[in-house]
Order: C-alpha cells, then structure tokens, then sequence
C-alpha cells in the first residue's frame, strides 16, 4: 500500500527542469504550470493563515514548526516562479542580439503577451543607446552587427562552401566557391561571416 | 613584355582596383601568394585567391572567376603556355606573369599590352628575336593583290590608247614572268624561314629548368616599397630554399642569391628594437648540415633517411650500416644519445655536432653536407631551419586524403606559413618524417630487388600499384631522385652517372591513369630538363594520349596499359 505523497513545489521544480532541458531555445510559456504553482501558493497561504488565526485564538504554540513549514515552502515556490520568469527574460533579451528587432514566428507562439511586451520594451530601450551613443555621426550605431569589436575594414575570408556570386555595393562581382580565399569589406560579408559560408582568418 | 621596375608598372598598377590571384600548387608559389597578400593589404586592394594544379585548372579556375576582373596574377604559373590563345580573355583584361619556370612562351614575351611577365629580360637566356619566329606577312600579300590588280584594270579599261594597249601588254607579260618567278623565289625564302624558325624554337623550348624563385622577387618588390618586415623575408627564403632542395637550380645560382638575402636580413635585424631579448624572432645565416629534419629526429635517422648522406655512404646495406657507427664513434656521439630526438641529446654533444661532422665530412666523402642557409628561431623553443619549413609544406600538400581535397591541403600549407598555427607546422614536420622513411625504405628495397631496369639509354622504374605517398607528383620525384642517386652508387657500370631516370606510379586503380617523372642524371649539375619535348614526341610517334597537365614538363600522366608502348617509343627517341 503506496500512499502517493505530494510534495510541496514539485510542479516548480518541473517548471525549472522543463526549462533547462532545452537550454538554448525558449519552450513555450507553461501557463498551466504556472497557474498551479500560484492556486499551490494560495493553497498554502490559506492553510497557514487559518492556523496563524486559530492560534491568535488558542494561543497553541505547538504548530509553530508547522507554520515555518509552510512558509518556507510558499517561498521556495515563489523562488522558483521568479526564476523561471526570470530566465526566460535573459533568454528573451539574447533574442534580440541574435536575431533583431522582430521575432520569428515559431519563437514568438511560445511567448506570453507579457513577454513579447517586454521585448519590444528592451528593443525600445537598446535603439535608444545606440542612437545616443552615435550622436556624433548623427547614425546609430548597429551594436548588434559585431559581438566584438572590429579592428578593421577589411578581413581577410575563405569560403567554406559554394555559394555563387555574391555582388560588393559597388558593384564588383564576386565568385564564392569553395576554398577560395578573398580580401573583402568587413560591413558587407559580416552576415555570410555569421552564417559561417564564409570563415574569417584572423 | 618583360616589367622590371615592379613598384611602378605593377603595383601602382593594381593600387585600388580588384585583383585575381592565380597560384599554382607548389611552395614557392605558396610562399609568394602569402607575400602579395600581405602587401595587398596594406593598401586595401581587395583580391581573391585560387589555388590551381594544371592547366585545365587555370583554364576552369578563369572561367568561373572571371566576373569584373580587370587584373590578373599568375604566381608560377602560365609562363610557359600561351595565356591569351588559352584564356581567351576580354581585352581590357591584363595579365601579370611571375612565373620560375622557364622557357617562357614567345606569345607571353611578345605580347603588347595585356601580358606583363614580372622579371628582367636581361637576364634571361636565349629569347629568340622579333624577327626570327614572327613573319611579317604583309609585304607578300601586297605583292599578290598588285600582280591580280593590273590584270582587272586592263580587263576593264576597254578602251585606251593604242600604244599604251602595246606597251602595256609587253611590260605586263615581263613582268608577269618576272613577278612569277619572284613569287617562287619568295615562297622558297618563306620555307626556308619557316624552318630556321622551326629550328630556333625548338632549341629554344628544348630544355625545360627554371628561374628566379618567384617568392623571392615579390620580396623584393615589398622591400622597394619599404614595407618588407621579418615574416616577408621568411617567407621569400623559404620559397628558395625549396627551389634549392627540390633540384630545381643548381647550388651556384642559389649561393648567388644568398648574399643579397644575406644583406636583406642584417638590414631587417637591425631594425626591429628589440633585438637582445632572448625572445624576439631572429633569422640567422649559418652553414647547416644536409640532413633531413635532424633537429627533429634521431641522428641516425636523420643521417639514413637523407639522400646525400644516405648514398654516399650506402646506408640500406650492413656495410653502410657500419661506415656509419665508424663515423658517429669518430664524432664520439654515444650511439645511445645518436639514437633519441636530436633535442634529447646532452647539451655539450648538440653544440658540437655540426663542427664534428663537418670535421669528418671529407674522410667519410660527404664533404657536400654542408651548405648555408638560414635558421629563423622566436620565441624559447622554436628554432626551424628553412629546410625544415620546405619539407614540412611538402608533407602537408601531398597528404591528399578522401575528405580533404588538394585545395584544402593547399590552404592548409598557406596557413602552416604563419606563425601562429605552429601545430600546422609540427603535424607537417610528423608528416614529413613519414614521408622520408617511406621513401628510404622503397628505396631499399627497390635497390635490393633490383627493380631499376636499363633501356639502354635511361633508367625506368615502374611502381606496380598505387601508393600513399608516391601517387604526388612531388614525392614521387624524391623517390627518384634518391633511388637513382642510390642505384648510380651500387651499379658498376660506367655511364650509369650519365643516364636519367624515369618513375611511374599509379594515380588510381579505378581509371587506370599513371603519372610518370622524369629526372636528370646524376652527373649533371645543371638542373635542365629535356623530359618534356621527349615525352610530347615520344607520344607523338607512338600515338600514346599524353596528358602534359602540370606545369612541369617534366611530369605528365598517362594511360597504365600504355605505358609499355611509350617507354619503348622513348627508348628509340633517346637512343
């Protein structure tokens, strides 16, 4: 005879292991998990409030234990909440860096209305900075271009596969194909860096 | 035409425009691609670099590169064949040539605007004048349309003066005869022309050898534009130092080239600052020893698996085997120190290891061991001879493998260059020792079966199936050269000296395709090879298809079943 025994913040628990399962990309938003994770709160919130009032009547000090009891399990399942909010944030914020200042599609169904909120307020917030730390040129400067900062204006390249033409701004025509290695400028190959069919050679 | 002011007529040419480098697979190529990029750089030219093997390559490299491309250089390759007839370019295409092989094709030397071959035409040999191989064919075709003219005009002008109708047709018949007869007189000139031609052109092409490393002309178009530093000139010496070890010139030429590099070096030494740290990278001149990585090795593997020391002192037999412990017992090396890693010796025994031998050297005949070159040396443990660098490259871009193709063995040897990717290089020099002790042991037991055969007028040697190693063109030609100077010291015959060698070995059994070298005999000092004329004629007469892809001449590919029938053709051409 097995009694099922649950224990208090588990289903917190499992929000956190959810989330750091796919540690990478956001899963989509547990609602669920985390409507019962607040009634669990409130559950435990309630109990303890009723035993603090009966002991504002009987003045028993032997449940004591038990009210501590609770609370610290009603703050460790505040804890987690907050930290599985809060991860998500950081990984909504990477977002940003990675991919601009519009989510895709897929990404943006596992978001909740708060979330995307919060998105376009940090994207808000970082077109500010870069305006103002361009004044000087009167341009923003793309922070989001390089992860480090460029030395300089040209780099040196070798084309990891084939790609075909590949046109300059001004107008020179390039011929990517594989193992050929070129002299170019930086600002117009940066995104084929990033896709990694061209490998910069430092 | 010849370009030798290079900073003027070259690269202030190419300042601002968008070049195409062309680079054939060989490491003075490599060495002087490196050199142009890095000055290219400096100016924000930008540039695209394609490795190439043979002529199809260059043709399909042109072809799919050709784009907006105004400006093309050609790093040793192209000079010997006809660019424009090849490439077929748009005329406002220019072409650079800095090529070492010679004999440079007329057309190339020739040529008005669109073809500038990099070098002083001074110093090469025997170019054919203008006059002697281009026939200024207009004079005859004038003399043609004047004799077909007048007849029109009488045949026309019905009516004329009936004396100028007597006296013309007389004249005209005279001269008709005599025009005639001028007509023959010039056609027989013509002929004997065509064949004096014929004949200039092929003493011309005759010999296939090569000139001035292009690495090292590059070098010094860095250094008029002061922008030559340390790695440029490693570079540049490495690019020689291949042409060197590979037989490609001869030891005279190269010790020429030494004392400019030499001057070059103390320059560049004494300007950089800070010269007395311990740490600083140096290149030094010093006289090193011909043997193979030994600084990387045993010496006793080193002495064994190097040509020179190897023949001369017949290193496969028992014999030699004990000349050698005679000559370490003299130089007093502990067999148990000559058989570690030459770092692993004691201190006192390395610092005396090149005046012992070089003490010795005459005694025990390899008074050739020693030749000056140069040692670059940065930071606390890395010390390479030049040597050690050419070997190391040559590893790397024959270790053609499946999934790594000749182009990435090429970008790979151009990144080992750097001195950053020093564990390219330490997996190179690994490579390198694999290489030689292959190369030593077919050797030893090609001498001892005895698998070089005489033709009668030059040496063949046929590997029956493919091999790691020697299906390259490049290993393939230091398996010859060692087997042949090891044959010519075992035989007792008294032209063996005299007589080439030619080495086949399969490319790959599934098509069937051989490559085939040949090398110059042991006697001669000059590197000047006349394999390639030979090996198009010898195919010409025996109806074999010859594919002369490289730009060596001297290496080609054939079909495996016809082999027999080319060697014989061969044998009767030579004999």
């Amino acid at each position: 005879m097995s009694r099922q025994t649950k224990m208090f913040g588990e289903k917190a628990f499992d929000l956190l292991k959810e989330l750091e399962r796919s540690s990478q990309t956001i899963p989509a938003f547990d609602d669920d998990g985390v409507r019962q994770v607040l009634e669990e709160i409130k559950a435990i919130f309630e109990e303890n409030v009723a035993q603090a009032s009966s002991y504002n009547a009987s003045g028993d000090r032997s449940l004591w234990p038990l009210l501590n009891f609770r609370h610290a399990a009603l703050q460790r399942n505040k804890r987690c909440l907050l930290a599985y909010l809060y991860e998500r944030c950081r990984r909504i914020k990477a977002l940003r860096w990675e991919f601009g200042p519009i989510i895709p599609g897929d990404i943006k169904q596992a978001l909740c209305e708060p979330e995307v909120t919060f998105f376009n307020n940090y994207s808000k917030s970082l077109a500010a900075y870069m305006c103002s730390a361009g004044y000087n040129q009167g341009l923003p400067i793309d922070l989001t271009n390089n992860l480090r900062p460029p030395k300089s204006l040209y780099i040196e390249v070798r084309c990891m596969e084939d790609y075909g033409k590949f046109e300059l701004d001004d107008g020179e025509v390039i011929h990517l194909k594989k193992n050929s290695q070129h002299y170019l400028p930086r600002a117009q190959v940066e995104s084929l860096v990033r896709q990694g069919i061209l490998h910069h050679i430092a | 035409m010849f370009v030798q002011d290079l900073r003027n007529d070259f690269y202030r040419q190419l300042v601002g425009k968008r070049i195409l480098i062309v680079v054939n697979y060989d490491i003075d190529a490599i060495c002087a691609s490196r050199i142009l990029q890095a000055l290219f750089k400096y100016d924000h030219m930008l540039y695209t670099v394609v490795p190439i093997m043979g002529v199809t390559g260059l043709k399909r490299a042109y072809e799919e590169h050709q784009g907006d491309v105004k400006y093309v250089v050609l790093v040793n390759c192209g000079g010997c064949v006809d660019i424009v007839e090849l490439l077929q370019p748009a005329d406002e295409v220019t072409f650079f040539i800095c090529d070492s092989h010679r004999p440079l094709d007329v057309c190339n030397i020739y040529s008005d605007r669109q073809v500038c071959i990099l070098g002083d035409a001074s110093l090469e040999e025997n170019i054919p004048a203008f006059e002697t191989i281009f026939y200024d064919s207009e004079g005859e075709d004038e003399d043609e349309d004047e004799s077909s003219d007048p007849e029109q005009q009488h045949d026309d002008s019905g009516a004329g003066e009936s004396d100028q109708e007597d006296q013309a047709p007389r004249s005209r018949k005279l001269s008709r005869l005599e025009r005639h007869e001028q007509r023959i007189l010039k056609q027989r000139a013509r002929r004997q022309w065509e064949s004096e031609r014929d004949r200039i052109m092929f003493e011309y092409t005759q010999f296939s050898y090569y000139g001035r490393s292009a690495a090292l002309m590059v070098f010094e178009l860095a250094w008029k534009l002061s922008k030559d530093n340390m790695d440029l000139l490693w570079w540049a010496i490495v690019g020689i130092t291949e042409q060197l070890l590979l037989g490609k010139i001869e030891s005279g030429a190269y010790t020429l080239e030494l004392e400019e590099i030499q001057s070059h070096v103390s320059r560049l030494t004494n300007k950089t600052n800070d010269q007395n740290t311990m740490s600083a990278s140096k290149i030094t001149f010093e006289n090193d020893l011909h043997l193979v990585l030994y600084r990387h090795w045993p010496v006793t593997e080193s002495m064994r698996y190097s040509r020179y020391s190897s023949c001369q002192l017949k290193l496969w037999t028992l014999r030699g085997e004990k000349r050698l412990h005679e000559l370490l017992l003299e130089m007093g090396l502990p067999l148990v120190h000559a058989r570690q890693t030459y770092g692993a010796m004691d201190l006192v025994l390395r610092k005396e290891f090149f005046s012992m031998v070089e003490r010795l050297a005459e005694k025990y005949d390899i008074a050739d061991i020693v030749y000056g070159t140069f040692t670059l040396s940065y930071g606390y443990r890395s010390r390479y001879a030049a040597a050690d660098y050419v070997y190391a490259l040559l590893a790397i871009m024959e270790s053609v493998k499946k999934h790594k193709t000749p182009e990435d063995c090429f970008l790979e040897a151009s990144d080992a260059l750097s001195r950053q990717h020093k564990q390219l290089l330490s997996a190179g020099i690994d490579q390198a020792k694999l290489l030689h002790a292959a190369v030593f042991r077919q050797v030893q037991s090609s001498l001892e079966a005895r698998q070089v055969h005489s033709a009668g007028s030059f040496f063949y040697y046929v590997l029956q199936e493919e091999h790691a190693f020697f299906s390259y063109p490049y290993a393939l030609g230091l398996l010859a050269r060692f087997l042949l100077r090891g044959h010519v010291a075992t035989s007792r015959a008294r032209q063996a000296p005299d007589l080439p060698l030619i080495a086949s070995c399969p490319l790959n059994a599934s098509e069937g395709m051989c490559l085939l070298v040949g090398i110059v005999p042991v006697r001669e000092d000059s590197p000047r090879n006349f394999f390639g004329k030979a090996f198009e004629q010898a195919a010409q007469k025996s109806g074999v298809a010859l594919l002369q892809d490289f730009f060596e001449p001297a290496v080609v590919q054939l079909r495996q079943s016809d082999l027999t029938r080319f060697l014989d053709s061969l044998t009767v051409l030579l004999a």
